[in-house]
């Protein structure tokens, strides 16, 4: 027996525990010395160095990731929802209010067997779920969600969004045509033609933006809407909205315009031999396809990130930083949240009696303290920061649209083929072309200066 | 020039994570080649009958033209609508003309009944 076996034997429990933890601890201090002091200033200066290089690289991870929980929130609302619109419970065994369903959902679809037919040609099967997921990814680089917090702001913005947009067709058409069944032939081309169809309606409404605001940059639409809520286009282009909203509603191919995957009449259209994860990329650029259809009617009619009332904010908060803390104040926020959690814990403890057992009543003080140290740091960066309100309003006016949508499909009935193609053609594009032309009128008699930018 | 490489970085990223996820789904899912009967479409459980890649109605493709001549035209509306300001009167009466024709042309197919759905 050695030495060390023999020293170890004699040692109690703590001291063990000491023995192990105190030289890691050791070197988890000095390794994190060693991080901020050699590490930390030449990783800075090389990300400081490649500024742009580390913004693109920010920018599309930023928007692939975004995508995730956008369809796992949708698809968790659009269930939910209609449940309660159909006076059912909805989902409720997984994670709060069956909150964590969607997450399992992704899971379900990951572990499913990838099927395709025999007939079906493989490659253009196989492209179809990543054209029409690339699609709707690709529009969103050119949405606004706060100042200074956007993808790329293109000088054509409006036209990039609809020529991306547009590409979706080619996604549905490729999965109707190779997957070698009737049914998803019918859904391809019913979906080509609907999509077609009413996209022109869709591009020439927003001309009449355009023709306000004077630019195709996002950024610009969204400025040139500043000020209050009666300065959105929404009030001088009210017919445009109508036409925007109908025609986005069947461009996302969402009641009362689902008739691709019209379910009572072909299956399930285009997507009739698709499983597994090539299924689950349509579905996820469907709800990621709510989402930006929205978050465009937003941007365009809505003001974007604009507040609805004009304030004062963002206000320099001088007075919080008077002692110089600066960025102190995460560390005093998670002592703050210890303190009122003990503080709370014991109150409930002490005053609860018997039917409080201590992890029950800290735990109860911990939800309390976590809401209002919450409440005030987000009080705190919404009125110090004019990112922090433009996320804030440009996400609660989009969940608005979004709700709607998710509305609308536990409403409305499905339109027939022939209504549905006549409605496009016979009234949705004369009147977005009699919109555009008084729109122009207007602007000629009133003369008025370009909404300065 | 910055805007360019954005768009396909984008580009290029969304398709990597799509086949990462395809993939990562092919190494999680089981597989099964099945029998025979296993590959054929699903036609609402009747045998498929005669040939899928062969013709379908003409109403798509007549859709399909009508969509070429306006979305061509609405290319020239955007363009129009960031000079208008400058053109004015002038502006919107040759828009208006450029309009017109098309509306004709318009007339026309709904005339004809190519609007109408069969």
């Amino acid at each position: 027996m050695t030495l060390a076996a023999r020293t170890w034997g004699r040692m109690s429990l703590t001291a063990r525990l000491t023995a192990i933890l105190l030289p890691l601890a050791v070197l988890l201090a000095v390794g994190t010395v060693v991080g901020i002091v050699f590490i930390l200033p030449p990783t800075m200066d090389f990300l400081g160095a490649n500024m742009p290089l580390v913004r693109f690289v920010v920018a599309v991870v930023g928007i692939l990731v975004l995508t995730i929980p956008t369809a796992f929130v949708l698809i968790y609302m659009e269930l939910k929802v209609i449940a309660r619109m159909n006076l059912r419970v909805g989902p409720n065994r997984i994670g709060p209010w069956g909150a964590a369903m969607s997450l399992f959902h992704g899971f379900k679809v990951l572990s499913k067997e990838d099927f395709a037919p025999t007939g079906a040609d493989l490659t253009v099967f196989t492209l179809a779920p990543v054209v029409t997921f690339l699609a709707s990814v690709m529009t969103l680089l050119v949405i606004p969600f706060a100042p200074g917090i956007f993808g790329q702001d293109l000088n054509i913005g409006v036209l990039y969004f609809f020529a991306m947009g547009g590409l979706a067709v080619l996604g549905l058409l490729m999965a109707g045509w190779a997957s070698f069944n009737k049914y998803s032939l019918l859904g391809g081309l019913r979906s080509a033609a609907q999509i077609v169809s009413y996209e022109i309606p869709l591009t020439i409404s927003v001309v009449g933006v355009v023709l306000l605001a004077g630019t195709m940059s996002m950024n610009g639409i969204v400025l040139s809407q500043s000020g209050s809520a009666l300065d959105w286009f929404a009030f001088k282009q009210p017919l445009a909205v109508l036409i925007f909203f109908i025609a986005a509603t069947a461009e996302a191919n969402r009641t009362p315009f689902d008739m691709t995957e019209a379910d009572s009449e072909i299956v399930a259209g285009f997507a009739t031999e698709y499983s597994g994860m090539r299924f689950g990329f349509f579905f996820f650029a469907e709800y990621v396809n709510v989402f930006i259809i929205s978050a465009l009617l937003v941007t365009l009619f809505f003001g974007g990130w604009t507040a609805p009332i004009n304030w004062p904010w963002p206000y320099n908060l001088n007075w919080l930083d008077a002692a110089g803390i600066g960025i102190l104040w995460i560390p005093i926020a998670l002592v703050a949240l210890v303190v009122a959690t003990d503080i709370l814990g014991a109150a409930i403890w002490l005053i609860g009696g018997r039917e409080w057992s201590a992890p029950s009543a800290f735990g109860l003080g911990l939800l309390i303290a976590g809401a209002g140290v919450t409440a005030a740091v987000g009080l705190a960066c919404f009125i110090a920061f004019d990112w922090v309100q433009g996320i804030f309003w440009f996400f609660a006016k989009t969940y608005v649209f979004v709700f709607t949508f998710v509305w609308m499909r536990g409403t409305l009935p499905r339109v027939r083929v022939d209504q549905l193609m006549g409605f496009a053609w016979k009234w949705l594009l004369p009147a977005s072309l009699l919109n555009l032309f008084v729109t122009a009128a207007a602007i000629i008699i009133l003369n008025q200066p370009v909404i300065p930018r | 020039m910055t805007g360019i490489w954005y768009v396909l970085g984008l580009a290029a990223a969304g398709v990597g994570f799509v086949f990462l996820v395809i993939g990562l789904a092919w190494v999680l899912s089981h597989r099964n080649r099945g029998d025979g009967d296993k590959g054929l479409p699903y036609e609402s459980g009747i045998d498929t009958v005669g040939d899928t890649w062969g013709r379908f109605g003409v109403s798509f493709y007549i859709y399909a033209l009508l969509f070429v001549a306006f979305d061509v035209e609405v290319v020239f509306l955007f363009l129009w609508a960031i000079v208008f300001r400058s053109l004015l009167l002038g502006g919107l009466v040759s828009m208006g003309t450029f309009v017109l024709v098309l509306m004709l042309g318009l007339a026309y197919a709904w005339r004809k009944g190519v609007l109408t759905w069969r």
